[in-house]
């Protein structure tokens, strides 16, 4: 059952992000000071009232919460942490969400920081990976034994099998970026705007094969920050709150892979006709995908939005190839994607630059990339956790 | 040819107390999985007890060594010294028999011949003098 008592009754009350950059050459706590000031700043809340934090991506990439509390001199009654994926977005946010609906705090910053210039050797693959190595494996299909580590490596392996079982081609894959490219071109805060073409995706060097360097988001630094708490201490606030109206918490087991759903057949998962169903975070909002008017994915790979697609009912196992052609996932589309640019074209920063832009959206700040009229804003993932948004 | 173990410089599997029969029994050239003394399961990677049943009388088992190519992916880029000279390599993630997928390298066959569903035996790959790896080979005299 989703957990229908929280139905709006928590909401995003600010959100704000530092600089984006492939190569700032500023500390992960400095940029989060940063996203959290500006989250502060758009919520019109006093720094002293803050007293809860959630931090998704820590050190050595990552500022640790513990940290920030301490040099910002935060007076924290409740923080925790995740390790350091991006897969928590969501999980942070249902988590404070549940903190402020139990009194255990009042306003809780749920960001990440990352400043991958600073750090000295790579985690994202090679021996920088120390999770890859981990006993029974790592996070993303890594087994370093034989050359298989970096999380794109378990996003390639996922992309053949899907061109192999429904016959679709990187060409077709090409989509997605080439959509989110183009949302970028529109965002001054993006970090890569330059449009480019479904050919040029075909002709990028491949990373990790089928796997085309355009498929693969950016390594970059920068911060972002929403800040959570209840919906009528969101009304009293400085602007309109963004409510959360559906969540989907995040699943672990046997028959999940970080970037397939059940059924797909990777890793140790079994192989059936995988079935959407009638996902919760759909049951708890009370609307369905045909009510969704911006949908937001973690695109640390071209091929997750196509799974989060097919995740969530949005069209069947291996009909994502064909929904997203024709410009139906663009800005004017019948179901925008990503319209910051996403992971592949604004910035990395773990999913929170999403939530940062799925709040401007639903107030109508976006400007040149603004989705007309949108009131119902979708985030969902490949690897099945999810929130709904509405004003 | 074994090299010696100061010269091996790809990475070497992390073997703990529960995976360790598993690495032993490559050094003797067989392919083991655990099996399920209850339900008859078999499973990788390695667990404390049956992942369906549960019950604690497990044990080590020749596998057929005999499976079918269910996805792989080509690396491009180097991540590891180790692997520098052999770039592009394959990375092929194999069904066994036994329903267990393992990750592997594929030998005797080229990028661009690599195909789903491919049958593929093991090779027992002497790695470094106290390492053996489980690769495969396109299986003889298989269709
Ligand atoms: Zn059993």
């Amino acid at each position: 059952m989703p957990p229908f008592d929280l139905k709006d009754r928590a909401a995003i009350a600010g959100a704000g992000a530092s600089a984006y950059g492939r190569r700032l050459m500023r500390s992960a706590i400095d940029l989060a000071a940063d996203a959290i000031a500006a989250a502060l700043d758009d919520a019109g809340l006093a720094r002293e009232r803050l007293d809860g934090m959630i931090v998704t991506f820590g050190s050595p990439i990552g500022a640790d919460a513990d940290t920030l509390a301490q040099v910002l001199n935060l007076k924290l009654r409740a923080y925790n942490q995740t390790w350091a994926h991006g897969r928590f977005t969501a999980s942070a946010i249902q988590w404070a969400a549940l903190m402020v609906a139990g009194g255990m705090a009042d306003y809780v910053a749920c960001l990440a920081s990352v400043s991958f210039s600073g750090l000295r050797r790579p985690m994202m693959g090679g021996a920088g990976n120390s999770e890859g190595a981990r006993e029974a494996g790592g996070s993303h299909g890594e087994d370093p034994v034989f050359g298989m580590t970096s999380p794109g490596a378990g996003a390639a392996l996922v992309a053949r099998r899907y061109f192999e079982r429904f016959g679709a081609t990187s060409a077709q894959l090409a989509a997605i970026p080439v959509a989110f490219r183009k949302h970028a071109a529109l965002n001054s805060a993006a970090i890569m705007r330059e449009p480019f073409s479904a050919g040029d995706h075909q002709a990028s060097r491949f990373v990790c094969e089928p796997l085309h360097l355009l498929d693969y988001c950016l390594i970059n630094d920068g911060a972002a920050c929403v800040i959570v708490t209840s919906a009528e201490r969101a009304r009293d606030l400085r602007k309109p709150p963004v409510h959360i109206a559906g969540m989907q918490p995040l699943p672990a087991g046997r028959e999940e892979f970080i970037w397939a759903y059940p059924g797909f057949g990777v890793a140790q998962q079994s192989v059936f006709d995988y079935d959407a169903g009638a996902p919760p975070v759909y049951k708890m909002a009370g609307v369905g995908p045909r009510d969704i008017d911006a949908l937001f994915t973690y695109d640390a790979f071209s091929i997750l939005a196509w799974m989060a697609l097919e995740r969530f009912g949005f069209c069947k196992p291996g009909e994502a190839a064909g929904f997203t052609q024709d410009g139906r996932i663009e800005l004017g589309g019948a179901l925008p994607m990503n319209v910051n640019g996403g992971l592949l074209s604004e910035a990395h920063i773990m999913g929170w630059n999403h939530q940062v832009e799925i709040v401007r959206q639903l107030r109508g700040e976006c400007g040149p990339r603004q989705v007309a009229g949108a009131e119902v804003i979708q985030w969902a993932n490949a690897y099945g956790d999810s929130l709904i948004y509405h004003r | 040819m074994a090299a010696n173990q100061d010269d091996y410089a790809k990475p070497r599997p992390a073997i703990s107390a529960l995976n360790r029969p598993y690495w032993d029994a490559l050094r003797r050239r067989e392919l083991v999985l655990q099996r399920c003394g209850e339900c008859g399961m078999r499973w990788y990677p390695a667990a404390p007890l049956c992942p369906r049943c549960w019950s604690r009388r497990i044990e080590w088992t020749p596998a057929s060594g005999r499976g079918r190519v269910n996805s792989w992916v080509v690396f491009h880029q180097s991540y590891f010294r180790g692997f520098d000279a052999e770039i592009p390599y394959n990375v092929a993630e194999v069904e066994l028999e036994e329903g267990p997928r393992l990750l592997t390298n594929l030998i005797g066959v080229g990028a661009g011949e690599i195909r789903a569903g491919m049958e593929v035996e093991v090779v027992f790959d002497d790695a470094a003098a106290d390492l053996t790896l489980a690769k495969f080979r396109p299986r003889r005299g298989a269709a």
